[in-house]
């Protein structure tokens, strides 16, 4: 984990504004950062005293820089829409424990709510890299609040996007859930992941546990330190209660007390 | 030119009169992990003229449920609820390593009652690497103790006696802003044998989610910190300094040189960076320094002449 100045490379809208994509230029992170990591973010506005935690979409060691995706959420997300190319901002990072997808894995299904989708894209990429075929769900309100799509189906040599969309506006008319409970079903699959709305990750790792599959979480709280010292984003685990910044976001959801 | 920087503080002596707000810091473990990860950093845990541990109890407390923390304005709130591990689990984790560090450790002391309290310095006192404590009778988010006992001087005056029988070492009360008349409570531990004063703890407050129409956490009170309270610290400081002659703690959204500067001239002895703490990481380490160059730069040979050194007009 690291203190650094970040540069900005872009900043743009996607989905009609909903979801932002903020490209920085943070070499020492991105050569670090594993799937499911996140960054601390410090925001310009001095108003602003807390740091926003990012998770982080995409990363280029060779470029040096990372992509986060996120949804504006307040006021802070909404001063962080406003940066603009070649300001400089506060980074701390890479935070976290990420996905821990097992070395035997041969089957693995993703399944991503909303902005859910963008901290699954590196994991998807490295399980795609092992060999493992990899299936994504990626659900969403309407069609165009799709952000990762296209870049997943580029991205996987063998396995299938499956779409879902509450609207039918595209793909699967409904729920991530409900394509996740099909596939689980039809398939034999070794490691599932998931991250989005928490009531979703509470369905998918209920019908994992039936499978059998080991089933990882990525939680999402309010935080302040980032570093595991304020104890504001604890989540209670069997094991008592735990850090969501350092001994999260991703954890096994049979620890997980939903 | 080179600035003294050493204070005493209630028979506490620090190198510089910077430690951290308790809370914000853990016991520092993670910040130092941290700050040798980082090659601009100015120096180990040590930069510090103390160390403020998290608060401890005696048994091993969960803190509060629900959303703990929100931002506001130039500010935040929190609801942790004092969640800690209790002391055997600090004595035998956070301060074997603290005793590493090279840096005097303050231990700030929760309870339920005077008799927890008491039992928690009792176990501290088998310890060689504590330096301090910091009795935090002033915290808005524990439902019994905490901030009840810090809003009643004779409540104040009885935990701060219990705690003062239980130890000789320098003994710190930390006091609440929410009271009608802060200096009647100091008064009060002062004469219960308190060694110093930190003021203050967190101004009450709470947040309400309009879209939802609920209270954002799930006691309602929360406690505010960071720049927004930093006038209302102040003017407890000032005012508290006038009321009783041992040393002030100043603890309010301090976060650079010229903030600590206007609490020692409020009257504050030494300062603490608590919300700080968060937003920048490094921030309280490199404190100290900065206090340095601005003394230096403003003809100042020792960082004592400012105490109280409010002038006319």
């Amino acid at each position: 984990m690291h203190e650094c100045t970040a540069t900005v490379v872009s900043s743009e809208a996607r989905c009609s504004g909903l979801l932002y994509e903020l490209v920085l230029s943070a070499p020492p992170l991105a050569a670090q950062v594993k799937p499911g990591q996140f960054v601390h973010l410090a925001l310009l506005q001095a108003e602003h005293i807390l740091r926003r935690p990012l998770s982080v979409y995409q990363a280029n060691k060779d470029a040096g820089t990372l992509t986060l995706l996120f949804q504006v959420m307040g006021e802070g997300t909404r001063h962080l829409t406003e940066l603009t190319s070649a300001q400089q901002l506060q980074v701390l990072g890479p935070i976290g424990q990420g996905w821990n997808p097992p070395e035997t894995a041969k089957r693995a299904l993703l399944i991503g709510g909303g902005v859910g989708a963008a901290p699954l894209y590196l994991l998807a990429g490295e399980l795609n890299d092992r060999g493992v075929l990899t299936e994504v769900i990626l659900g969403a309100a309407t069609a165009d609040l799709l952000a990762c799509e296209a870049s997943f189906v580029t991205l996987l040599t063998a396995g299938q996007v499956h779409i879902t969309t509450d609207d039918g506006s595209r793909g699967y008319k409904g729920f991530t859930t409900e394509v996740a409970a099909q596939l689980l079903a039809e398939n034999r699959y070794d490691y599932v992941a998931t991250c989005g709305p928490e009531p979703m990750q509470r369905i998918v790792a209920a019908m994992t546990a039936e499978s059998g599959a080991l089933c990882e979480v990525s939680l999402e709280r309010r935080m302040a330190c980032g570093i595991g010292a304020c104890l504001s984003c604890v989540v209670d685990t069997v094991n008592g209660k735990k850090r969501a910044c350092v001994d999260g976001p991703v954890f096994d959801a049979r620890e997980v007390c939903w | 030119m080179s600035v003294e920087l050493s204070v005493n503080l209630g028979g506490l002596v620090m190198k510089n009169p910077v430690t951290v707000a308790s809370g914000t810091f853990g016991s520092g473990r993670e910040y130092a992990e941290l700050w040798s990860a980082s090659p601009s950093c100015p120096g180990p845990l040590n930069a510090l003229g103390a160390i403020t541990t998290k608060g401890v109890s005696f048994e091993p407390w969960a803190g509060n449920p629900g959303i703990r923390i929100t931002e506001t304005a130039s500010g935040m709130l929190n609801s942790i609820g004092l969640q800690n591990g209790g002391v055997e689990y600090f004595c035998s984790n956070d301060l074997v390593w603290l005793a590493s560090q090279n840096v005097p450790v303050i231990v700030n002391v929760s309870g339920h009652s005077g008799e927890e309290y008491t039992k928690v310095i009792q176990r501290l006192e088998r310890e060689e690497a504590v330096a301090a404590y910091e009795v935090n009778i002033s915290c808005p988010n524990v439902a019994s103790g905490g901030m009840s006992f810090g809003t009643d001087a004779a409540a104040a005056a009885e935990v701060t006696k219990l705690c003062r029988q239980a130890t000789k070492r320098p003994l710190l009360v930390k006091l609440t802003p929410n009271v009608t008349d802060i200096t009647e409570i100091a008064r009060a531990v002062e004469a219960a044998g308190a060694d110093a004063i930190s003021l203050i703890n967190t101004v009450a407050g709470m947040a309400i989610d309009a879209q939802k129409r609920t209270k954002v956490f799930d006691r309602g009170v929360a406690g505010l910190s960071g720049p927004a309270v930093k006038p209302v610290a102040l003017y407890a400081v000032y005012r508290v300094y006038q009321a009783v002659d041992i040393p002030l703690l100043g603890i309010g959204g301090i976060r650079s040189a010229c903030d600590a500067v206007e609490f020692f001239l409020a009257g504050a002895t030494a300062v603490a960076v608590g919300t700080a703490n968060f937003s920048d990481p490094l921030r309280a380490l490199r404190l100290a320094e900065e206090l340095s160059a601005w003394c230096a730069s403003e003809g100042i040979q020792d960082i004592k002449e400012l105490r109280g050194a409010l002038k006319d007009g």
